[in-house]
């Protein structure tokens, strides 16, 4: 299942970022350790539930975040702005999007929230401690970011 | 007006109940507020037939003081114990008000929830929301709750 999980994480992801944004992404080793505590970065988090419920969210350092939405406005990005904080939320809807089908043709229907997106200089997110939890790293040309899916159940 | 209602009902009942705290609901927050400082929020998701989400925003001192007062104990930093406690009371609101959703014919459910703090971060919602924040006052501070949901 855990394979199963990193690899739609990967496919979602890799999706996402040929089609949006023309830009390849390099998945790398699934993390051992949770990641919570996040510097100067952005987050976009987004919930989801049905017949399985959990968070997807994607933390980026600030400079990937500005790459990203610069290269899908086609507008250089300065600061953490309205365009920036869009961009990631879409990007976690996105991600979340393709995630959900590939659980549809396994016969597991979600139904998604809203995002929601969090930046600032210093800041940690956590998540219940029942939660299984999944950190894939993907690296792009000015950095990486993490992609990071917390499941309460597995069938 | 009717979200400010639910929001009001179920935090006052979770409160009564659950945390036996004694808290008074204020007039809702129209400007926006989305920065946080030295603050922990808790978040969960709605889907199914309404979407939206759910947020608690409470300066680490009331995050404290109502995890001290849930568990018994005393509570002098934002450890595990806080950001438990606010993800459940996250959790615990929400489905009070999806409860009353769902008897307003809604067919709601959640997601888990999550806990955010630090000194410094900002927390916006990226979709076209209906949005109302209340704040309630307690012996320790004043804390808000927003809901949001798609229209």
């Amino acid at each position: 299942m855990e394979n199963n999980l990193q690899q739609q994480i990967i496919d979602a992801t890799q999706s996402v970022f040929d089609t949006m944004l023309m830009l390849t992404v390099t998945p790398g080793e699934t993390l051992a350790d949770k990641v919570y505590h996040f510097n100067d970065s952005i987050s976009g988090m987004l919930g989801f539930s049905g017949d399985v419920q959990g968070m997807l969210t994607i933390h980026c350092p600030q400079a990937v975040a500005f790459d990203i939405t610069g290269q899908l406005l086609g507008i250089e990005v300065e600061s953490m702005d309205e365009d920036v904080k869009d961009t990631i939320g879409e990007m976690a809807n996105m991600i979340l999007g393709g995630i959900k089908d590939a659980f549809l043709e396994r016969g597991i229907d979600i139904s998604l929230a809203i995002p929601t997106v969090m930046a600032g200089r210093s800041y940690r997110v956590k998540t219940v401690d029942y939660a299984s939890w999944i950190t894939v790293p993907f690296h792009l040309d000015g950095g990486e970011l993490l992609v990071e899916l917390k499941l309460k159940t597995l069938d | 007006m009717e979200l400010q209602k639910h929001i009001t009902d179920a935090t006052t009942e979770i409160f009564e109940t659950m945390i036996m705290l004694n808290i008074t609901a204020g007039d809702p927050v129209l400007e926006k507020i989305n920065n946080f400082k030295c603050s922990v929020s808790g978040v969960i998701g709605l889907a199914g037939t309404c979407k939206g989400i759910l947020a608690i925003h409470l300066p680490d001192k009331v995050a404290m003081s109502i995890t001290g007062s849930f568990l018994g104990m005393e509570v002098t930093e934002v450890d595990d114990d806080v950001t438990d406690a606010i993800g459940e009371l996250a959790n615990m609101v929400a489905g009070n008000i999806k409860m009353i959703l769902d008897e307003a014919g809604k067919n709601v459910t959640l997601s888990i929830p999550s806990c955010v703090y630090g000194d410094e971060y900002t927390l916006d919602t990226a979709a076209d929301c209906e949005r109302v924040v209340i704040p309630f006052n307690i012996e320790s501070g004043q804390f808000l709750v927003e809901l949001q949901v798609k229209n």
